[in-house]
């Protein structure tokens, strides 16, 4: 198995600007992004999942992802299952503050203190979902077998918005199917000086971590990803 | 004349000044510059689908305040079925402000708090001709 580039968390906000409880999940979210998780996580607008590409759609499909919403109306839960995946946990800043025992969020421009007391609750939930899906990495780093790949491993906070994750269409047994992140994984395998003719587990064990392979069609996807593979070698080698 | 209100949609964005801009814009002008001719819809509503929502914008014209190019509050408001009546791109009006420089997600700079006023007050001027009926843009 490679040494695959870390893993990183989605954080989806509803941002809700009606609310209080909205202006709570985006500072929260943000607190998580540049405070408490920077190396672990990446978001993206909601709204960009209709209003975006294909790849920003991919985007849950891509990270764990964990949605933060401010009332029960929960848009980016459902709007994240909708458009682009399931959550892989969900937030409401409403229930986890009278949960904790925080009062009355007000001031949706400018939080009072119970706001500011909810920003610190659900960005401590948050970090510890985070911790959950992809490791505690803000530490001493920490490299698991089920790691996302990332094409930068930069300890900032990343914002997704239209960088989108590549989608491809390949022809597998005769279908045309969609494969999430395959330009990442030729990229890492290229790296590590793989030959198209060796390298099919290899591609086919990182293609599973992105992509559901059904395991009586394992064959057929190890053919396509190394024709794939290959063409994709001849053309970094023709540049 | 009838005097219609106006919604108010900046886009969420999160990750860039831009995007707290256009959301500190949107409060300016409906908390305190305008408030009795505005009404704020928020986008991640639109995202859902949401009915009431969706009405408002339906029903009402629409100002959009987008913090980037992807404009999400204005394909949203085009696909919820709404007019719009003003759409602002906030990297365009930035460049007319060029000793503005916002700075800050979470919190914004003075100079993006400036910024996000000197937005709205151009936005004031357009909803009240909007509000008493003037043309759309």
């Amino acid at each position: 198995m490679p040494n695959l580039p870390q893993r990183k968390a989605g954080i989806v906000a509803c941002s809700g600007e009606e609310l209080a409880e909205g202006t709570v999940t985006r500072l929260a979210a943000l607190k998580v992004l540049h405070e408490l998780r920077p190396a672990n996580t990446v978001t993206i607008c909601l709204p960009l999942f209709l209003a975006g590409s294909e790849g920003d759609r991919a985007f849950a499909r891509f990270h764990p992802t964990i949605t933060v919403d401010g009332c029960e109306l929960r848009c980016a839960a459902r709007g994240t299952e909708m458009y682009s995946g399931k959550p892989a946990a969900s937030i409401v800043v409403n229930e986890l503050a009278a949960e904790r025992g925080v009062g009355k969020i007000e001031g949706r421009r400018r939080l009072n203190e119970a706001g500011k007391q909810a920003v610190d609750v659900t960005a401590r939930r948050l970090a510890e979902l985070v911790d959950r899906f992809v490791g505690k990495q803000d530490g001493p780093e920490q490299v698991t077998e089920s790691t996302v790949l990332q094409p930068s491993e930069a300890k900032i906070a990343t914002c997704s918005c239209g960088s989108g994750v590549a989608v491809n269409k390949v022809l597998i047994a005769g279908e045309s199917v969609e494969l999430l992140a395959l330009p990442l994984i030729f990229q890492h395998c290229r790296e590590k000086g793989r030959a198209p003719e060796t390298a099919g587990e290899d591609l086919l064990q990182n293609l599973k971590i992105y992509n559901y392979v059904p395991p009586e069609a394992e064959a057929s996807y190890r053919e396509a990803i190394v024709r794939e593979y290959a063409a994709f070698c001849a053309r970094e080698e023709s540049r | 004349m009838s005097r219609k209100e106006v919604v108010v949609i900046p886009c969420s964005g999160i990750g860039k000044s831009l995007g707290s801009v256009s959301r500190e814009a949107a409060y300016e002008l409906c908390e305190t510059l305008r408030p009795d001719r505005t009404q704020l819809v928020a986008l991640s509503k639109l995202v859902l689908g949401e009915e009431e929502a969706r009405g408002r914008v339906r029903n009402n014209p629409a100002v959009t305040i987008d913090g980037c190019k992807q404009m999400c509050a204005a394909k949203l408001v085009r696909h919820s079925g709404g007019t719009i009546a003003r759409e602002v791109a906030v990297f365009e009006v930035f460049r007319r402000y060029k000793g503005l420089k916002p700075e800050g997600i979470a919190e914004l700079n003075a100079e993006g708090k400036q910024l996000a006023r000197a937005l709205a007050e151009e936005i004031a001027v357009d909803i009240d001709e909007i509000a008493e009926g003037g043309a759309h843009a």
